[in-house]
């Protein structure tokens, strides 16, 4: 089930699989977010998504959390 | 870092050869993620020692200390060695020119932070691994088997809880064993730069990750032969040398790390708090209010008012008056000498110190306090994602709340802290709006002043005129400048309590880097501006000014009003309670200071953060917008009239 990161509900376990922007892409890639499992952690109104990966928590930008593509696995995907 | 440059010269400084540090001189680098406790470990392991020194010339600061042959030096906090931020630039520089790196990690964010660890020995740069924040890991009921950590580094790892100083000694003792394996994976990328690159293995790491500034460096000694047609920096190796470090990184900390179910609820209840529009903004709101208290009120009108109306107005500047009188012989040429030094606008050794020790450096001060502790706290990470959102649309993201909410306080303060802020692009439009749109405190007292005599309607339009003109010049300069917004990537740090001892030590190093930056800078310009003065161009401007302010509908004494805004901003606001003007020409007489230039050191502070052509581009806006928006909300006015 692919959807855009913004549209993903909070506490949802998913898959960044797409990044268009290079530099965004390579940034998350460092911080560990595009290889495995993050959850959603949490979605401001209108506002930027935070997602949660190992207690590394991230705010991504409205903007670029609507060009990101994730691969949602459901609410109860592994823990961690 | 060119300020180490001439410290370095063992030739392990460039080979990046593993091994330990010999003996003589040694440049180790204090390198690790923002917030992972760099700070206070750097200032446990250098307490003792007093000489520090603190290196500006880069626009993020790093601090050097000299312990016997060792030099330690702190840097910006980073999640990769790489060239994406001020930060990095100045990491990198730092690292590849350190004869060892201790490599501070939050074990509780171990998969976050192994990354820059592994870079680091894939560079070959000798390293100890400080194992931070080990009281948390145990909180958080989580086990990290540090010998099996150590054996996967092949590096020396020390655990150590910064704050109470646990583990410093043996961090201290085992830096002479600091070591890189002689070999990585990231060897076998090698082989895709030219045969002839004559680069060291850090360099190396960074040309095949394709950072630019390296193949920049690498390139500029001629040395690549034939055969390297091709760029030097490899941009699409970089993400497969990233993807396989990473994959590193997780079988690393899959063997080490154990989760005993017995750790505290995760989740920062205050964190999210401060994250919600609807509690957030509350927060946000009440902090901000703090903050310009302290700056607005105590700080910039209290303390500042006190050291200009009590100690320079009555003991200082009539001493140094009376004594360069004394001194100078009263010939024809000591005249101008005599101006240039004691004029009651800018003379050198009076109102240009006042400037400097009474204005500026308790706001300095006071604001370096704020930020540090924020950013102690960990909450600018937090109020950025909460003004994302709005600032968005005016081409910021949210990191540039920072600068907007500091300008309130001190313009000149705010330029510089757009430092924090990411691209090029978005420290213009941020240096832009603080100069076009944020009034001052100094300003703000005397405006609420005047304007509180004319009533609260006045008061309504004064706020909204300003906010039109904040949000369409924002927008304006989003769709002008090229380039695109600079997306929002923030990691959010661990909230904690602000240890007053550093932010003690950072305020400190920070308001003494400013001041030696700053004095000659303004020593120059008022020397420039009395200059102009005393051979009359201030009242040719004045003159010159007569059919704009006749075009407001302003009497010409306002031109007055204005040339004093050139120099500071309260000057201006200050000048119009001498002047009888009605409630419409005070309305519009507002709006003009307001929005006119931004004072003289703000413009020197522009001129030198930024560069000539954003100076100009502030300096007319500014004028043009004054006198556009003066303009029409006096014929607006008359209308309604």
């Amino acid at each position: 089930m692919v959807a855009a990161l913004v549209d993903v509900p909070t506490n949802e376990w998913i898959e960044l699989i797409e990044v268009p922007d290079d530099e965004s892409r390579v940034r998350l890639l460092r911080l560990g977010l595009l290889d495995g499992r993050v959850k959603c952690h949490r979605r401001i109104r209108n506002g930027p998504v935070v997602v949660r990966r190992r207690g590394t928590e991230v705010a991504l930008g409205r903007p670029l959390a609507r060009e990101i593509t994730v691969k949602r696995a459901g609410p109860d995907g592994e823990r961690r | 870092m060119t300020a180490n440059g001439e410290a370095v010269n063992d030739e392990a400084a460039n080979e990046g050869t593993a091994g330990g540090p010999g003996l003589g001189h040694t440049e180790v680098a204090l390198v690790g993620a923002p917030n992972a406790g760099k700070s206070v470990l750097f200032g446990r392991l250098t307490a003792e020692y007093a000489d520090v020194s603190n290196y500006p010339g880069t626009t993020v600061e790093t601090t050097a200390v000299t312990v016997g042959p060792t030099r330690l030096t702190d840097t910006p906090g980073v999640h990769g060695i790489s060239s994406f931020s001020e930060e990095e630039r100045v990491t990198r520089e730092t690292v590849l020119e350190a004869d060892a790196v201790v490599n501070v990690i939050d074990a509780t964010r171990l998969d976050r932070d192994l990354f820059v660890t592994l870079q680091i020995l894939d560079m070959g740069v000798p390293t100890v691994v400080a194992l931070n924040m080990m009281d948390e890991l145990e909180a958080d009921g989580v086990e990290v088997d540090v010998d099996a950590l150590e054996v996967a580094l092949g590096v020396p790892v020390v655990p150590t809880v910064a704050v109470t100083g646990s583990g410093v000694d043996e961090l201290r003792e085992r830096l002479p064993e600091a070591s890189a394996p002689a070999s990585t994976p990231v060897d076998s990328h090698y082989d895709a730069l030219p045969d002839a690159v004559e680069a060291s293995r850090a360099e190396k790491t960074l040309l095949v990750e394709g950072d630019e500034p390296t193949a920049r460096r690498v390139g500029a000694r001629g040395l690549v032969a034939d055969g390297g047609d091709g760029p030097l920096a490899n941009v699409e190796d970089r993400e497969a040398v990233y993807r396989e470090r990473r994959n590193r990184v997780r079988s690393i900390v899959d063997a080490v790390e154990r989760d005993t179910g017995s750790g505290r609820a995760a989740g920062q209840r205050l964190g999210d708090l401060l994250m919600r529009p609807v509690t957030g903004v509350p927060i946000a709101i009440g902090l901000l209010a703090t903050v310009f208290y302290l700056m607005g009120v105590i700080v910039a009108q209290r303390v500042v008012g006190y050291a200009e109306g009590v100690f320079f107005g009555r003991y200082y500047n009539p001493a140094v008056e009376t004594a360069v009188a004394d001194l100078l012989p009263a010939s024809e040429w000591a005249a101008p000498v005599e101006f240039l030094l004691v004029n009651d606008n800018l003379g050198l050794v009076t109102i240009t110190v006042q400037y400097v020790l009474g204005v500026l450096l308790p706001l300095v001060i006071a604001f370096y306090l704020v930020i540090g502790t924020l950013e102690d706290a960990g909450l600018l990470p937090r109020l950025a994602v909460l003004t994302d959102r709005g600032l968005n649309r005016i081409g910021l993201n949210g990191r540039a709340v920072v600068p907007l909410i500091v300008g309130v306080g001190c313009v000149t303060m705010a330029v510089i802290s757009t430092r924090m802020v990411g691209s090029r692009r978005e420290r213009l439009i941020t240096t832009a709006l603080l100069g076009l749109a944020i009034p001052c405190s100094a300003q703000i007292g005397v405006i609420m002043g005047l304007l509180a005599g004319l009533g609260v309607a006045w008061w309504g339009g004064y706020l909204a005129v300003l906010l039109g003109v904040l949000g369409v010049a924002g927008v304006f300069l989003d769709r002008a400048l090229p380039g695109r917004q600079d997306p929002l990537i923030e990691q959010l740090p661990r909230l904690r309590v602000p240890r007053p001892g550093n932010v003690a030590r950072k305020t400190a190093n920070r308001s003494a880097a400013f001041l030696r930056e700053a004095v000659p800078l303004f020593g120059a310009t008022a020397a420039a501006v009395s200059t102009l003065d005393y051979v009359g161009a201030l009242d040719a401007i004045v003159e010159a000014l007569r059919p704009l302010t006749a075009a407001l509908g302003l009497p010409a004494s306002f031109g007055q009003v204005l040339v004093l805004g050139l120099i500071r901003r309260d000057f201006a606001a200050a000048g119009m309670t001498d002047a009888t003007l009605s409630a419409s020409q005070t309305f519009v007489g507002l709006i003009v200071v307001t929005l006119f230039v931004p004072c003289i050191l703000t413009m020197a502070v522009i001129l030198r953060e930024r560069d000539a052509r954003s100076a100009l581009l502030v300096w007319v806006g500014s004028w043009v917008t004054a006198f556009t928006v003066g303009g029409v909300v006096a014929a607006a006015l008359e209308v309604i009239a």
